[in-house]
Protein backbone atom coordinates (compact mmCIF):
# COMPACT_ATOMS: atom_id res chain seq x y z
CA UNK A 1 0.00 0.00 0.00
CA UNK A 2 2.91 2.35 0.08
CA UNK A 3 3.12 3.98 -2.71
CA UNK A 4 -0.81 5.10 -2.75
CA UNK A 5 -0.65 7.43 0.14
CA UNK A 6 2.35 8.96 -2.44
CA UNK A 7 -0.41 9.82 -4.65
CA UNK A 8 -2.45 11.94 -1.96
CA UNK A 9 -0.37 13.86 -0.69
CA UNK A 10 2.65 15.44 -3.28
CA UNK A 11 1.06 18.43 -5.06
CA UNK A 12 1.14 18.00 -8.38
CA UNK A 13 3.17 19.50 -11.22
CA UNK A 14 0.41 21.30 -12.37
CA UNK A 15 0.91 23.92 -9.68
CA UNK A 16 -1.43 25.58 -8.71
CA UNK A 17 -4.01 27.90 -11.59
CA UNK A 18 -3.99 31.86 -10.14
CA UNK A 19 -7.29 32.89 -10.58
CA UNK A 20 -8.18 36.07 -10.24
CA UNK A 21 -11.89 36.29 -8.24
CA UNK A 22 -14.72 38.56 -9.40
CA UNK A 23 -15.54 39.72 -6.47
CA UNK A 24 -12.83 42.16 -5.51
CA UNK A 25 -14.53 42.25 -2.00
CA UNK A 26 -13.38 42.27 1.71
CA UNK A 27 -12.58 38.96 3.33
CA UNK A 28 -15.00 37.18 5.19
CA UNK A 29 -14.90 35.13 8.50
CA UNK A 30 -15.52 31.43 6.85
CA UNK A 31 -15.71 28.69 10.16
CA UNK A 32 -16.39 25.10 9.38
CA UNK A 33 -14.77 21.76 10.47
CA UNK A 34 -12.38 20.20 8.00
CA UNK A 35 -11.16 16.67 8.50
CA UNK A 36 -12.66 16.72 12.08
CA UNK A 37 -10.20 19.82 13.31
CA UNK A 38 -12.49 23.17 13.21
CA UNK A 39 -10.94 25.66 11.20
CA UNK A 40 -11.27 29.23 10.76
CA UNK A 41 -10.27 31.53 8.13
CA UNK A 42 -10.89 35.19 6.67
CA UNK A 43 -10.80 34.74 3.16
CA UNK A 44 -12.63 36.42 -0.61
CA UNK A 45 -15.64 34.42 -0.14
CA UNK A 46 -15.62 33.68 -3.32
CA UNK A 47 -12.35 32.16 -3.42
CA UNK A 48 -12.97 28.39 -5.08
CA UNK A 49 -12.94 25.77 -2.20
CA UNK A 50 -10.78 24.17 -3.90
CA UNK A 51 -8.04 26.84 -3.83
CA UNK A 52 -9.05 27.31 -0.47
CA UNK A 53 -8.26 23.73 0.14
CA UNK A 54 -4.69 23.05 -1.59
CA UNK A 55 -3.61 26.77 -1.09
CA UNK A 56 -4.52 27.85 2.16
CA UNK A 57 -4.83 24.48 4.10
CA UNK A 58 -1.86 22.45 1.72
CA UNK A 59 -4.58 20.06 1.41
CA UNK A 60 -3.09 18.88 -2.02
CA UNK A 61 -5.13 15.58 -1.92
CA UNK A 62 -7.86 16.94 -3.94
CA UNK A 63 -7.22 17.60 -7.73
CA UNK A 64 -7.88 19.84 -10.14
CA UNK A 65 -8.63 18.13 -13.55
CA UNK A 66 -11.26 19.96 -15.32
CA UNK A 67 -12.00 22.82 -13.17
CA UNK A 68 -15.37 22.69 -14.46
CA UNK A 69 -17.55 19.80 -12.64
CA UNK A 70 -17.20 17.20 -15.03
CA UNK A 71 -14.16 15.21 -14.06
CA UNK A 72 -14.35 14.59 -10.16
CA UNK A 73 -10.22 15.17 -9.29
CA UNK A 74 -11.58 17.50 -6.98
CA UNK A 75 -14.21 15.32 -5.10
CA UNK A 76 -14.73 15.99 -0.86
CA UNK A 77 -17.18 15.66 1.05
CA UNK A 78 -19.28 18.92 1.91
CA UNK A 79 -21.74 17.63 4.74
CA UNK A 80 -21.20 13.97 4.21
CA UNK A 81 -21.98 14.29 0.09
CA UNK A 82 -19.77 14.01 -2.41
CA UNK A 83 -19.50 17.18 -4.48
CA UNK A 84 -17.04 18.76 -6.57
CA UNK A 85 -15.34 21.26 -4.93
CA UNK A 86 -13.63 22.99 -8.05
CA UNK A 87 -17.34 24.55 -8.71
CA UNK A 88 -17.64 25.16 -5.11
CA UNK A 89 -16.61 28.69 -3.35
CA UNK A 90 -15.32 29.63 0.30
CA UNK A 91 -18.48 30.38 1.44
CA UNK A 92 -20.34 26.88 0.61
CA UNK A 93 -17.96 25.59 3.23
CA UNK A 94 -19.28 28.38 5.68
CA UNK A 95 -20.09 26.36 8.89
CA UNK A 96 -20.23 22.72 7.49
CA UNK A 97 -18.37 19.89 7.89
CA UNK A 98 -15.73 19.02 4.97
CA UNK A 99 -13.39 15.55 4.78
CA UNK A 100 -10.59 15.45 2.02
CA UNK A 101 -8.94 12.20 0.86
CA UNK A 102 -6.39 13.15 3.70
CA UNK A 103 -9.04 12.93 6.60
CA UNK A 104 -10.77 9.76 4.40
CA UNK A 105 -7.25 7.76 4.19
CA UNK A 106 -7.50 7.98 7.90
CA UNK A 107 -10.50 6.35 8.07
CA UNK A 108 -11.11 2.58 8.49
CA UNK A 109 -13.00 2.16 5.40
CA UNK A 110 -10.58 4.48 3.55
CA UNK A 111 -8.05 2.36 4.66
CA UNK A 112 -9.91 -0.85 3.56
CA UNK A 113 -10.51 1.22 0.16
CA UNK A 114 -6.77 1.81 -0.69
CA UNK A 115 -5.79 -1.67 0.25
CA UNK A 116 -8.45 -3.10 -2.68
CA UNK A 117 -7.40 -0.38 -5.01
CA UNK A 118 -4.05 -1.43 -4.63
CA UNK A 119 -3.87 -5.17 -4.70
CA UNK A 120 -6.68 -4.70 -7.48
CA UNK A 121 -3.99 -2.70 -9.66
CA UNK A 122 -6.74 -0.12 -10.26
CA UNK A 123 -4.31 2.83 -10.10
CA UNK A 124 -1.86 3.88 -12.77
CA UNK A 125 -1.11 7.47 -13.22
CA UNK A 126 -3.40 8.29 -9.99
CA UNK A 127 -4.80 11.54 -10.69
CA UNK A 128 -7.93 10.60 -10.52
CA UNK A 129 -7.49 8.27 -7.42
CA UNK A 130 -8.34 10.95 -4.39
CA UNK A 131 -11.30 11.41 -6.57
CA UNK A 132 -12.23 8.08 -7.12
CA UNK A 133 -11.27 7.40 -2.95
CA UNK A 134 -13.87 10.15 -1.58
CA UNK A 135 -16.92 8.70 -4.27
CA UNK A 136 -16.31 5.47 -2.89
CA UNK A 137 -15.86 5.69 0.61
CA UNK A 138 -19.63 7.55 0.04
CA UNK A 139 -20.66 4.92 -1.14
CA UNK A 140 -19.26 2.15 1.04
CA UNK A 141 -20.62 4.45 4.29
CA UNK A 142 -24.36 4.55 3.12
CA UNK A 143 -24.84 1.45 0.73
CA UNK A 144 -21.79 -0.71 0.45
CA UNK A 145 -24.00 -3.47 -1.35
CA UNK A 146 -21.99 -5.17 -3.77
CA UNK A 147 -23.69 -4.45 -6.69
CA UNK A 148 -21.95 -3.42 -9.93
CA UNK A 149 -25.13 -1.25 -11.37
CA UNK A 150 -24.60 0.52 -8.03
CA UNK A 151 -21.10 1.14 -8.26
CA UNK A 152 -21.26 2.60 -11.21
CA UNK A 153 -23.52 5.03 -11.04
CA UNK A 154 -22.04 6.06 -7.60
CA UNK A 155 -19.19 6.83 -9.69
CA UNK A 156 -20.15 8.48 -12.43
CA UNK A 157 -19.20 11.81 -11.59
CA UNK A 158 -15.79 10.38 -11.19
CA UNK A 159 -13.49 10.50 -14.55
CA UNK A 160 -10.33 8.11 -14.73
CA UNK A 161 -8.49 8.51 -18.50
CA UNK A 162 -6.25 5.04 -17.62
CA UNK A 163 -8.02 2.43 -17.00
CA UNK A 164 -10.95 1.91 -18.42
CA UNK A 165 -12.87 1.60 -14.67
CA UNK A 166 -13.30 -2.26 -14.69
CA UNK A 167 -10.27 -2.92 -12.20
CA UNK A 168 -11.72 0.25 -10.06
CA UNK A 169 -14.66 -0.95 -9.97
CA UNK A 170 -13.52 -4.89 -9.04
CA UNK A 171 -11.48 -2.77 -5.90
CA UNK A 172 -15.03 -1.18 -4.54
CA UNK A 173 -16.78 -4.53 -4.84
CA UNK A 174 -13.90 -6.45 -3.08
CA UNK A 175 -13.62 -3.21 -0.59
CA UNK A 176 -18.18 -4.44 -0.09
CA UNK A 177 -16.90 -8.02 0.69
CA UNK A 178 -14.69 -7.22 3.25
CA UNK A 179 -16.11 -4.15 4.74
CA UNK A 180 -19.69 -6.77 5.67
CA UNK B 1 -18.53 44.35 -6.75
CA UNK B 2 -20.13 43.24 -3.90
CA UNK B 3 -20.81 40.46 -1.88
CA UNK B 4 -23.66 39.94 0.42
CA UNK B 5 -24.76 37.10 2.45
CA UNK B 6 -28.57 38.29 4.06
CA UNK B 7 -29.44 37.23 7.06
CA UNK B 8 -32.56 35.80 6.39
CA UNK B 9 -35.01 36.52 3.22
CA UNK B 10 -36.91 39.21 4.44
CA UNK B 11 -33.39 40.78 4.48
CA UNK B 12 -32.81 39.73 1.51
CA UNK B 13 -35.73 40.87 -0.53
CA UNK B 14 -35.15 44.43 1.23
CA UNK B 15 -31.73 44.05 -0.48
CA UNK B 16 -33.06 43.59 -3.91
CA UNK B 17 -34.91 46.77 -3.18
CA UNK B 18 -32.34 49.09 -2.48
CA UNK B 19 -29.74 47.83 -5.22
CA UNK B 20 -31.11 47.54 -8.73
CA UNK B 21 -28.42 46.99 -10.40
CA UNK B 22 -27.48 43.61 -12.02
CA UNK B 23 -26.37 41.02 -9.49
CA UNK B 24 -26.41 37.17 -9.51
CA UNK B 25 -27.61 34.43 -7.10
CA UNK B 26 -25.13 32.44 -5.81
CA UNK B 27 -27.06 29.01 -4.70
CA UNK B 28 -24.78 25.43 -5.42
CA UNK B 29 -22.82 27.34 -8.07
CA UNK B 30 -22.42 24.73 -10.63
CA UNK B 31 -23.47 27.37 -13.33
CA UNK B 32 -22.26 30.38 -11.61
CA UNK B 33 -18.64 29.02 -11.43
CA UNK B 34 -18.17 27.80 -14.41
CA UNK B 35 -19.28 31.01 -16.12
CA UNK B 36 -16.76 32.79 -13.92
CA UNK B 37 -14.21 30.82 -14.78
CA UNK B 38 -14.56 30.71 -18.50
CA UNK B 39 -14.85 35.38 -18.36
CA UNK B 40 -18.70 35.00 -18.95
CA UNK B 41 -19.50 36.98 -15.33
CA UNK B 42 -17.15 39.48 -14.55
CA UNK B 43 -17.25 42.23 -11.70
CA UNK B 44 -20.24 40.83 -10.69
CA UNK B 45 -22.65 41.80 -7.85
CA UNK B 46 -23.48 38.72 -5.73
CA UNK B 47 -25.53 37.41 -2.99
CA UNK B 48 -25.48 34.12 -1.69
CA UNK B 49 -28.64 32.44 -1.22
CA UNK B 50 -27.79 28.64 -0.17
CA UNK B 51 -27.45 29.11 3.38
CA UNK B 52 -31.31 30.54 3.44
CA UNK B 53 -33.22 27.44 4.71
CA UNK B 54 -36.97 29.20 4.28
CA UNK B 55 -35.73 28.78 0.70
CA UNK B 56 -34.72 24.89 0.38
CA UNK B 57 -36.91 21.65 1.43
CA UNK B 58 -39.80 20.02 -0.02
CA UNK B 59 -43.28 20.61 1.41
CA UNK B 60 -47.54 19.81 0.85
CA UNK B 61 -50.05 22.34 1.20
CA UNK B 62 -53.61 21.29 0.29
CA UNK B 63 -53.24 20.09 -3.14
CA UNK B 64 -49.56 21.17 -4.33
CA UNK B 65 -46.20 20.40 -3.60
CA UNK B 66 -43.93 23.48 -3.10
CA UNK B 67 -40.19 22.77 -3.73
CA UNK B 68 -38.24 25.47 -2.75
CA UNK B 69 -35.79 27.14 -5.29
CA UNK B 70 -32.07 25.93 -3.21
CA UNK B 71 -33.68 22.74 -3.08
CA UNK B 72 -30.67 20.14 -4.76
CA UNK B 73 -31.83 17.86 -7.75
CA UNK B 74 -30.50 14.89 -4.97
CA UNK B 75 -33.11 16.41 -2.14
CA UNK B 76 -35.87 16.04 -4.89
CA UNK B 77 -34.54 12.71 -5.76
CA UNK B 78 -34.43 11.19 -2.37
CA UNK B 79 -38.04 12.95 -1.40
CA UNK B 80 -40.84 10.19 -0.12
CA UNK B 81 -43.33 13.05 -0.82
CA UNK B 82 -42.03 13.69 -4.18
CA UNK B 83 -42.24 9.76 -5.06
CA UNK B 84 -45.44 9.19 -3.29
CA UNK B 85 -46.72 12.22 -5.61
CA UNK B 86 -44.69 13.07 -8.77
CA UNK B 87 -42.59 9.81 -9.53
CA UNK B 88 -42.26 10.42 -13.13
CA UNK B 89 -40.68 14.08 -12.31
CA UNK B 90 -38.67 11.79 -10.04
CA UNK B 91 -37.56 9.45 -11.91
CA UNK B 92 -36.46 11.71 -15.12
CA UNK B 93 -33.77 13.88 -12.66
CA UNK B 94 -31.91 10.39 -12.14
CA UNK B 95 -30.41 11.36 -15.79
CA UNK B 96 -29.31 14.84 -14.47
CA UNK B 97 -25.33 14.70 -14.64
CA UNK B 98 -23.92 12.75 -11.72
CA UNK B 99 -24.43 12.21 -8.26
CA UNK B 100 -21.53 14.85 -7.30
CA UNK B 101 -23.74 17.50 -9.29
CA UNK B 102 -26.70 16.41 -8.07
CA UNK B 103 -25.51 16.95 -4.47
CA UNK B 104 -24.88 20.57 -5.47
CA UNK B 105 -27.28 22.10 -8.21
CA UNK B 106 -30.27 23.79 -6.78
CA UNK B 107 -34.15 23.12 -8.46
CA UNK B 108 -34.15 27.15 -9.05
CA UNK B 109 -30.72 27.88 -10.27
CA UNK B 110 -31.70 25.48 -13.08
CA UNK B 111 -34.77 27.19 -14.10
CA UNK B 112 -32.97 30.78 -13.67
CA UNK B 113 -29.98 30.07 -15.62
CA UNK B 114 -32.71 29.04 -18.25
CA UNK B 115 -29.99 27.42 -20.48
CA UNK B 116 -31.70 25.95 -23.67
CA UNK B 117 -30.48 22.50 -21.97
CA UNK B 118 -31.75 22.60 -18.73
CA UNK B 119 -32.45 19.15 -17.56
CA UNK B 120 -35.63 20.29 -14.89
CA UNK B 121 -37.77 22.87 -16.75
CA UNK B 122 -39.24 20.32 -19.72
CA UNK B 123 -40.38 18.34 -17.15
CA UNK B 124 -41.69 21.29 -15.15
CA UNK B 125 -43.77 22.56 -18.32
CA UNK B 126 -45.19 18.90 -19.19
CA UNK B 127 -46.76 19.10 -15.19
CA UNK B 128 -47.45 22.83 -15.87
CA UNK B 129 -45.53 24.22 -12.83
CA UNK B 130 -45.61 27.64 -11.70
CA UNK B 131 -42.63 29.47 -10.37
CA UNK B 132 -42.83 31.78 -7.37
CA UNK B 133 -41.39 35.21 -7.46
CA UNK B 134 -41.10 37.04 -4.43
CA UNK B 135 -39.67 40.41 -3.99
CA UNK B 136 -40.68 42.53 -0.63
CA UNK B 137 -43.52 43.95 -1.47
CA UNK B 138 -45.58 40.68 -3.58
CA UNK B 139 -45.58 37.26 -4.34
CA UNK B 140 -46.13 36.49 -8.11
CA UNK B 141 -46.94 33.09 -9.39
CA UNK B 142 -45.97 32.57 -12.99
CA UNK B 143 -46.48 29.45 -14.96
CA UNK B 144 -43.32 28.03 -15.95
CA UNK B 145 -44.48 28.42 -19.74
CA UNK B 146 -45.05 31.91 -19.32
CA UNK B 147 -41.59 32.07 -17.58
CA UNK B 148 -39.10 32.87 -20.00
CA UNK B 149 -39.16 35.36 -23.46
CA UNK B 150 -36.19 34.72 -25.18
CA UNK B 151 -32.48 32.89 -24.30
CA UNK B 152 -31.72 32.82 -20.80
CA UNK B 153 -34.08 35.92 -20.37
CA UNK B 154 -37.04 35.72 -18.06
CA UNK B 155 -39.74 37.75 -16.87
CA UNK B 156 -37.90 38.05 -13.32
CA UNK B 157 -38.00 41.58 -12.20
CA UNK B 158 -34.86 43.35 -10.64
CA UNK B 159 -36.39 43.33 -7.38
CA UNK B 160 -37.57 39.62 -7.64
CA UNK B 161 -35.97 36.04 -6.94
CA UNK B 162 -37.21 32.70 -7.61
CA UNK B 163 -38.22 31.50 -4.06
CA UNK B 164 -40.34 28.12 -4.79
CA UNK B 165 -41.44 25.86 -7.59
CA UNK B 166 -45.22 24.82 -7.51
CA UNK B 167 -46.52 21.39 -8.98
CA UNK B 168 -50.16 20.10 -8.36
CA UNK B 169 -50.16 16.81 -6.27
CA UNK B 170 -52.04 15.04 -9.13
CA UNK B 171 -50.22 16.65 -12.24
CA UNK B 172 -48.94 13.34 -13.32
CA UNK B 173 -52.69 11.17 -11.84
CA UNK B 174 -53.77 9.31 -14.95
CA UNK B 175 -50.99 10.52 -17.55
CA UNK B 176 -48.72 7.89 -19.52
CA UNK B 177 -45.28 9.84 -19.05
CA UNK B 178 -42.25 9.96 -21.27
CA UNK B 179 -38.66 11.63 -20.55
CA UNK B 180 -35.75 11.13 -22.79
CA UNK B 181 -32.49 12.75 -23.24
CA UNK B 182 -30.36 11.84 -26.71
CA UNK B 183 -27.22 12.99 -25.50
CA UNK B 184 -23.54 12.01 -26.41
CA UNK B 185 -22.23 10.99 -22.98
CA UNK B 186 -23.77 8.45 -20.68
CA UNK B 187 -23.92 10.46 -17.23
CA UNK B 188 -22.87 14.15 -18.23
CA UNK B 189 -24.93 14.56 -20.74
CA UNK B 190 -25.71 18.24 -21.81
CA UNK B 191 -28.12 16.63 -24.02
CA UNK B 192 -28.68 17.54 -27.59
CA UNK B 193 -32.37 16.61 -27.50
CA UNK B 194 -34.64 16.15 -24.68
CA UNK B 195 -38.14 15.23 -25.12
CA UNK B 196 -40.94 15.05 -21.79
CA UNK B 197 -44.32 13.88 -22.79
CA UNK B 198 -47.45 13.34 -20.95
CA UNK B 199 -50.55 11.47 -22.93
CA UNK B 200 -53.75 9.99 -21.82
CA UNK B 201 -55.58 7.77 -24.51
CA UNK B 202 -58.97 6.73 -24.28
CA UNK B 203 -59.52 4.00 -27.21
CA UNK B 204 -56.94 4.19 -29.50
CA UNK B 205 -57.18 8.31 -29.59
CA UNK B 206 -54.70 10.69 -28.11
CA UNK B 207 -56.96 12.58 -26.28
CA UNK B 208 -54.87 14.71 -24.16
CA UNK B 209 -50.91 15.14 -24.95
CA UNK B 210 -48.25 17.43 -23.70
CA UNK B 211 -44.67 17.74 -24.96
CA UNK B 212 -41.91 20.00 -24.09
CA UNK B 213 -38.61 20.20 -25.84
CA UNK B 214 -35.11 20.92 -24.10
CA UNK B 215 -31.61 21.69 -26.68
CA UNK B 216 -34.07 22.74 -30.20
CA UNK B 217 -34.92 26.59 -28.92
CA UNK B 218 -33.75 29.17 -27.24
CA UNK B 219 -35.20 27.98 -24.14
CA UNK B 220 -36.88 24.83 -23.30
CA UNK B 221 -41.05 25.12 -24.28
CA UNK B 222 -43.93 23.37 -24.85
CA UNK B 223 -44.91 21.81 -28.24
CA UNK B 224 -48.57 23.90 -28.32
CA UNK B 225 -48.78 23.37 -32.50
CA UNK B 226 -48.13 19.76 -32.43
CA UNK B 227 -49.82 19.00 -29.26
CA UNK B 228 -52.85 20.65 -31.18
CA UNK B 229 -52.63 18.75 -34.14
CA UNK B 230 -52.10 15.47 -32.27
CA UNK B 231 -54.83 15.73 -29.94
CA UNK B 232 -58.07 13.31 -30.84
CA UNK B 233 -56.03 11.86 -33.17
CA UNK B 234 -55.07 7.79 -33.72
CA UNK B 235 -51.79 6.72 -34.24
CA UNK B 236 -52.44 6.11 -37.57
CA UNK B 237 -54.10 9.48 -38.53
CA UNK B 238 -50.67 11.25 -37.86
CA UNK B 239 -48.74 12.06 -40.46
CA UNK B 240 -45.58 12.52 -38.98
CA UNK B 241 -43.71 14.84 -41.37
CA UNK B 242 -46.64 17.68 -40.64
CA UNK B 243 -45.37 17.30 -36.78
CA UNK B 244 -41.67 18.07 -38.38
CA UNK B 245 -43.27 21.13 -40.23
CA UNK B 246 -45.05 22.21 -37.17
CA UNK B 247 -41.87 21.85 -35.33
CA UNK B 248 -40.29 24.19 -37.59
CA UNK B 249 -42.65 26.77 -37.21
CA UNK B 250 -43.03 26.52 -33.33
CA UNK B 251 -39.57 27.14 -32.02
CA UNK B 252 -36.63 29.01 -32.80
CA UNK B 253 -33.81 27.18 -32.94
CA UNK B 254 -30.21 27.56 -31.73
CA UNK B 255 -27.49 26.79 -33.28
CA UNK B 256 -24.35 25.58 -31.45
CA UNK B 257 -21.63 23.01 -32.90
CA UNK B 258 -23.24 20.40 -30.25
CA UNK B 259 -24.92 19.13 -33.94
CA UNK B 260 -27.34 20.92 -36.45
CA UNK B 261 -30.67 21.73 -36.38
CA UNK B 262 -32.40 19.10 -39.25
CA UNK B 263 -30.72 16.79 -37.14
CA UNK B 264 -32.05 17.73 -34.10
CA UNK B 265 -35.55 18.05 -35.32
CA UNK B 266 -35.79 14.70 -36.74
CA UNK B 267 -34.38 13.01 -33.44
CA UNK B 268 -37.07 14.73 -31.49
CA UNK B 269 -40.08 13.88 -34.09
CA UNK B 270 -38.93 10.00 -33.90
CA UNK B 271 -39.34 10.92 -30.23
CA UNK B 272 -42.26 11.65 -30.55
CA UNK B 273 -43.72 9.19 -32.37
CA UNK B 274 -41.91 6.85 -29.59
CA UNK B 275 -43.70 8.09 -27.30
CA UNK B 276 -46.57 7.89 -29.27
CA UNK B 277 -46.33 4.40 -29.94
CA UNK B 278 -45.63 3.31 -26.32
C1 LIG C 1 -20.38 19.27 -15.07
C2 LIG C 1 -21.75 19.84 -15.15
C3 LIG C 1 -22.79 19.02 -15.57
C4 LIG C 1 -24.09 19.52 -15.64
N1 LIG C 1 -25.08 18.69 -16.04
C5 LIG C 1 -26.34 19.16 -16.12
C6 LIG C 1 -27.41 18.30 -16.53
O1 LIG C 1 -27.24 17.09 -16.77
N2 LIG C 1 -28.65 18.84 -16.65
C7 LIG C 1 -28.88 20.14 -16.36
O2 LIG C 1 -30.02 20.57 -16.47
N3 LIG C 1 -27.91 20.98 -15.96
C8 LIG C 1 -26.65 20.52 -15.83
N4 LIG C 1 -25.64 21.36 -15.42
C9 LIG C 1 -25.94 22.79 -15.15
C10 LIG C 1 -26.22 23.15 -13.68
O3 LIG C 1 -25.69 22.20 -12.80
C11 LIG C 1 -27.71 23.31 -13.39
O4 LIG C 1 -28.26 24.27 -14.23
C12 LIG C 1 -28.01 23.67 -11.92
O5 LIG C 1 -29.33 23.29 -11.62
C13 LIG C 1 -27.80 25.12 -11.57
O6 LIG C 1 -28.11 25.31 -10.19
P1 LIG C 1 -27.10 26.05 -9.19
O7 LIG C 1 -27.76 26.08 -7.87
O8 LIG C 1 -25.78 25.42 -9.24
O9 LIG C 1 -27.06 27.49 -9.84
P2 LIG C 1 -26.04 28.69 -9.60
O10 LIG C 1 -24.82 28.46 -10.39
O11 LIG C 1 -25.90 28.98 -8.14
O12 LIG C 1 -26.88 29.87 -10.26
C14 LIG C 1 -27.16 29.84 -11.63
C15 LIG C 1 -27.96 31.08 -12.05
O13 LIG C 1 -29.25 31.06 -11.48
C16 LIG C 1 -29.51 32.24 -10.73
N5 LIG C 1 -30.26 31.81 -9.56
C17 LIG C 1 -29.93 30.79 -8.73
N6 LIG C 1 -30.89 30.63 -7.80
C18 LIG C 1 -31.84 31.56 -8.06
C19 LIG C 1 -33.09 31.89 -7.44
N7 LIG C 1 -33.56 31.25 -6.36
N8 LIG C 1 -33.82 32.91 -7.97
C20 LIG C 1 -33.37 33.56 -9.05
N9 LIG C 1 -32.21 33.31 -9.67
C21 LIG C 1 -31.44 32.31 -9.17
C22 LIG C 1 -28.17 32.85 -10.45
O14 LIG C 1 -28.27 34.27 -10.41
C23 LIG C 1 -27.33 32.39 -11.63
O15 LIG C 1 -27.45 33.27 -12.71
C24 LIG C 1 -24.34 20.88 -15.31
C25 LIG C 1 -23.30 21.69 -14.88
C26 LIG C 1 -22.02 21.19 -14.79
C27 LIG C 1 -20.92 22.07 -14.31
S1 LIG D 1 -11.58 19.46 -11.36
FE1 LIG D 1 -13.43 19.54 -10.35
S2 LIG D 1 -14.61 18.17 -11.47
FE2 LIG D 1 -12.83 18.28 -12.65
S1 LIG E 1 -5.31 6.35 -13.17
FE1 LIG E 1 -4.82 7.95 -14.50
S2 LIG E 1 -6.68 9.04 -14.63
FE2 LIG E 1 -7.21 7.32 -13.49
Amino acid sequence: MGMHLGFLFPSWGLGTRYRKSVVKEKKMKINFILNENEVSIDVDPMKRLLDILREDFGLTGTKEGCGEGECGACTILLDGKPVTSCILNAIHADGKEIYTVEGIAEKHIGKLLIDCFDETNAVQCGFCFPGFLVSSYYYLKTDGEKNLDKIKKALSGNICRCTGYQKIFESVMMACVRKS
Amino acid sequence: MKFVKPKDVENLLKNLEEDKGKKYFLAGGTDLNVQIKNGIIRDANIIYINHLTELSGISEENNIILIGATTSIMDILDSDLIKRHLPYFQRSLESFASPLLQNTATIGGNIANGSPTADVIPLLLVLNAKVELSSKSQCRLVYIKDFFTGYKQNVMKSNEIITHIIIDKNAEKDFLTFYEKVGSRRTLTISKVTLAGMKKVSGNRISQIRLAVGSLSEFPRRLFKVEDYITDKTLTEIDFSKVENLLGKEITPITDLRSDKEYRYHVCVNLIRTFLNQ
